[in-house]
């Protein structure tokens, strides 16, 4: 077995040298894990903290029983090498070197300590994730680290950052998006494993049905390039590059010390092997959500639906501008909808304004006609917030009833459909209905421009992969 | 000259960059359409050379030292007569040695003026992270003023080239603009994947640029080429 397959799916990791100082954040995530945990300390101060915690110490990596398959390096830079050996001795499966101080602060010493310790590690044939990171969170099998992070039942997401926070982000952002991650990694600066193996090992992952990437630089791009040219064929791979920006780059630099050049050369190589370039947090969960819950769609034409005539224009503005289309019905579905449309100022062309009385039945006839019309391929329904929250309070089945139809639909049909609530006096209530109809595998939007974006890249890769 | 012999010969030279006559045989030789160009090492030669290739012609200075050869007065085009071509070799060299003293004047390259067509731009450059790149753009104002240019990692696939050319916004002017032809598609996107195996099997070029590169209704024609070596 492989040192990142054992590193990914552990049954005994020890924390190195976890302390008051930060919390023993370490050993208090690993309250989820289902393997084993031991923990190494040499300072008398800290032992007695970690043995209330109820953790086994040992004064040494060398002193623990049986085989260790990872172990989380939290020591400071000038004792790294030194546990890093042990490690190699120890034929442990992988390591996470949370200790930074390397390359990154840009110091000769600095970079002195992360070409001998990539040197040493190499030579030991170490899996070394890091430095300079948080390493693997598989919460599956609890394996988390931070308190924070859901643990039990994972996802089919895996993502891969240079960066913990973002890993984190991604984690606890996305599980209110009904986004939840299989596996996940943070690498920072990358002096053994660089993205590639990480996504050579996620593209294999069983576990994982979608890739999501955060990255500030790579060494090998020739590399990352072929494997993701390979990968889109497999799994949707998309990918968000931090330090697109003069005063971005600069930031990469003290942050995990990645070079990184032309943000045009990366977003054409990007575009060019199939990944999905994305610029923020926002987008990649969209997207991912976007991929995970909609029906794969055949091309960009919008059957829209929104309940008043002022959003339904805004709504195809925000389409239109995403690039896609909203073109009229054909005249078949015109004649089927004069006989019971009859709601007095509204429209049912296409972007229909249903407005707020209309009867749910009809919701499901108009949601009928549209998955029959060969004009339109994808669907999107604005559900008023103030309107919500209004039926929220005067009929609270209203919603079910509402969310009944769409999951009916979405089960029964073929077209992609997508929910927009914007926020609005009523954020809770508006919060709460997004997060249900997450749940119920109906992706939705706080925005009508997130919505259409979020559509316009899974259709633009279906096109890539030339189904769409 | 075969394509060693014109690597060891800019490397014995201390030279990265290639002259024009050296570039453009080496991408012949790889089977680029390049107007036909030779160096001639005397007025005389100009002379005799322009009659052989046929009028009008083209006379650029040939010196490894002078990179910006128009600034330097170094560029005579659409000269219809020997006469014309023996006051241009005269020109040429007397303005190139007036602003570049110290420079090592080999003469001057001669070829036939290409027929006008759509001037497009092909080039390759290294990312220190991606490797070989290449870029894609119509000439003049086009790349230089709007940056309007396209670019893909090598190797590239029939697919990239297809789309590079069509993304750049400057695409509808291939397609025919105001009565003119359409160019011919299919060569420019073979250009490029020629250029992609070429910069591929040539890891020791280190920069390119084929441009201009005309583009016409049933072909192209690569007029004027350059190639830096590896450092």
């Amino acid at each position: 077995m492989n040192g990142l397959e054992r590193a990914f799916n552990p049954r005994t990791v020890v924390v190195v040298g976890d302390k008051k100082g930060q919390g023993f954040f370490w050993l208090k995530s690993l309250k989820s894990f289902q393997g084993q945990v031991y923990s190494v300390q040499i300072d008398p101060n800290e032992i007695p903290q970690i043995e209330e915690l109820g953790y086994t110490n040992y004064s040494s990596l060398m002193d623990v029983p049986g085989d260790v398959d990872y172990v989380i390096v939290s020591v400071p830079q000038v004792a790294a090498m030194s546990v890093v050996r042990d490690c190699i001795r120890k034929k442990v499966g992988g390591v996470t070197l949370f200790t930074s101080a390397f390359a990154e602060t840009g110091t000769k010493q600095g970079r002195d300590a992360q070409e001998e310790l990539g040197r040493v590690a190499q030579e030991g044939g170490l899996t070394l994730i890091g430095p300079n990171c948080m390493g693997i969170f598989h919460p599956k099998i609890g394996l988390r680290f931070s308190v924070e992070q859901y643990f039990g039942e994972g996802g089919r997401v895996g993502f891969i950052s240079q960066s913990g926070t973002h890993v984190g982000q991604m984690a606890v952002v996305g599980a209110l998006h009904g986004v939840r991650l299989s596996k996940g990694v943070s690498f920072g600066n990358a002096v053994v494993l660089d993205s590639p193996a990480y996504l050579e090992y996620l593209v294999k992952d069983e576990e994982t049905d979608i890739i999501g990437m955060y990255l500030e630089g790579v060494k090998d791009g020739a590399s990352l390039f072929r494997l993701l040219r390979e990968a889109v064929y497999r799994k949707p791979v998309v990918v968000w590059k931090g330090g697109e920006t003069e005063d971005g780059r600069r930031a990469v630099m003290s942050h995990t010390a990645s070079l990184t050049r032309s943000p045009l050369i990366w977003e054409a190589a990007l575009r060019q092997a199939g990944a999905i370039p994305v610029r923020n947090l926002e987008e990649m969960v969209d997207t991912v959500k976007g991929l995970l819950y909609l029906k794969p769609p055949f091309g960009d034409r919008m059957g829209i639906v929104a309940l008043s005539g002022g959003q339904s224009v805004v709504v195809s503005d925000a389409f239109a501008r995403a690039g896609l289309k909203v073109p009229p019905l054909s005249t078949s579905s015109y004649k089927e909808l004069e006989a019971f449309f009859s709601v007095v100022g509204a429209s049912y062309r296409n972007p229909f304004d249903v407005s707020w009385q209309l009867p749910l039945d009809n919701l499901r006839r108009i949601l009928d006609i549209l998955e029959r019309d060969p004009n339109i391929d994808n669907i999107a329904i604005e559900v008023s917030g103030p309107f919500l929250a209004r039926r929220w309070e005067s009929r609270p089945g209203f919603i079910s009833e509402l969310m009944e139809i769409l999951v009916e639909f979405r089960e029964k049909w073929d077209k992609p459909l997508l929910v927009m609530l914007t926020p609005v006096q009523q954020e809770a209530i508006a919060m709460e209905g997004r997060a249900e109809f997450n749940r119920m595998g109906l992706p939705s939007y706080a925005s009508f421009d997130r919505a259409a974006q979020s559509l316009k890249r899974v259709i633009d890769y279906h096109r890539f992969l030339g189904e769409a | 000259m075969s394509q060693h012999s014109v690597l060891s010969k800019a490397r014995q030279e201390g030279r990265r960059q290639l002259t024009e006559v050296e570039a453009k045989d080496w991408l012949w030789e790889a089977g680029f359409p390049v107007v036909e160009t030779q160096l001639a090492r005397s007025r005389a030669g100009a002379v005799a050379l322009s009659r052989e290739t046929g009028f009008p012609v083209a006379l650029k200075i040939a010196s490894p030292q002078v990179i910006h050869k128009s600034d330097a007065g170094g560029v005579k085009l659409g000269l219809n007569s020997q006469s014309a071509v023996a006051r241009a070799y005269r020109d040429i060299m007397t303005s190139v040695a007036d602003k570049h003293p110290d420079a090592s004047l080999d003469g001057v390259s001669v070829q036939r003026m290409a027929p006008p067509g759509v001037e497009v731009i092909m080039g390759m450059s290294k990312d220190p992270q991606f490797g070989p790149v290449l870029m894609f753009g119509l000439g003049g104002i086009w790349v230089e003023l709007l940056k309007d240019v396209a670019f893909r990692i090598v190797p590239l696939l029939p697919r990239d080239a297809a789309e590079m050319i069509r993304e750049i916004k400057g695409f509808p002017l291939l397609e025919g603009y105001r009565g003119s032809p359409p160019v011919h598609l299919p060569t420019l996107e073979g250009l490029l994947m020629k250029l992609s195996s070429f910069v591929e099997a040539n890891s020791e070029i280190g920069e390119l640029d084929l441009n201009p590169v005309f583009a016409y209704p049933d072909g192209a024609t690569v007029a004027d080429a350059r190639i830096i070596l590896e450092g």
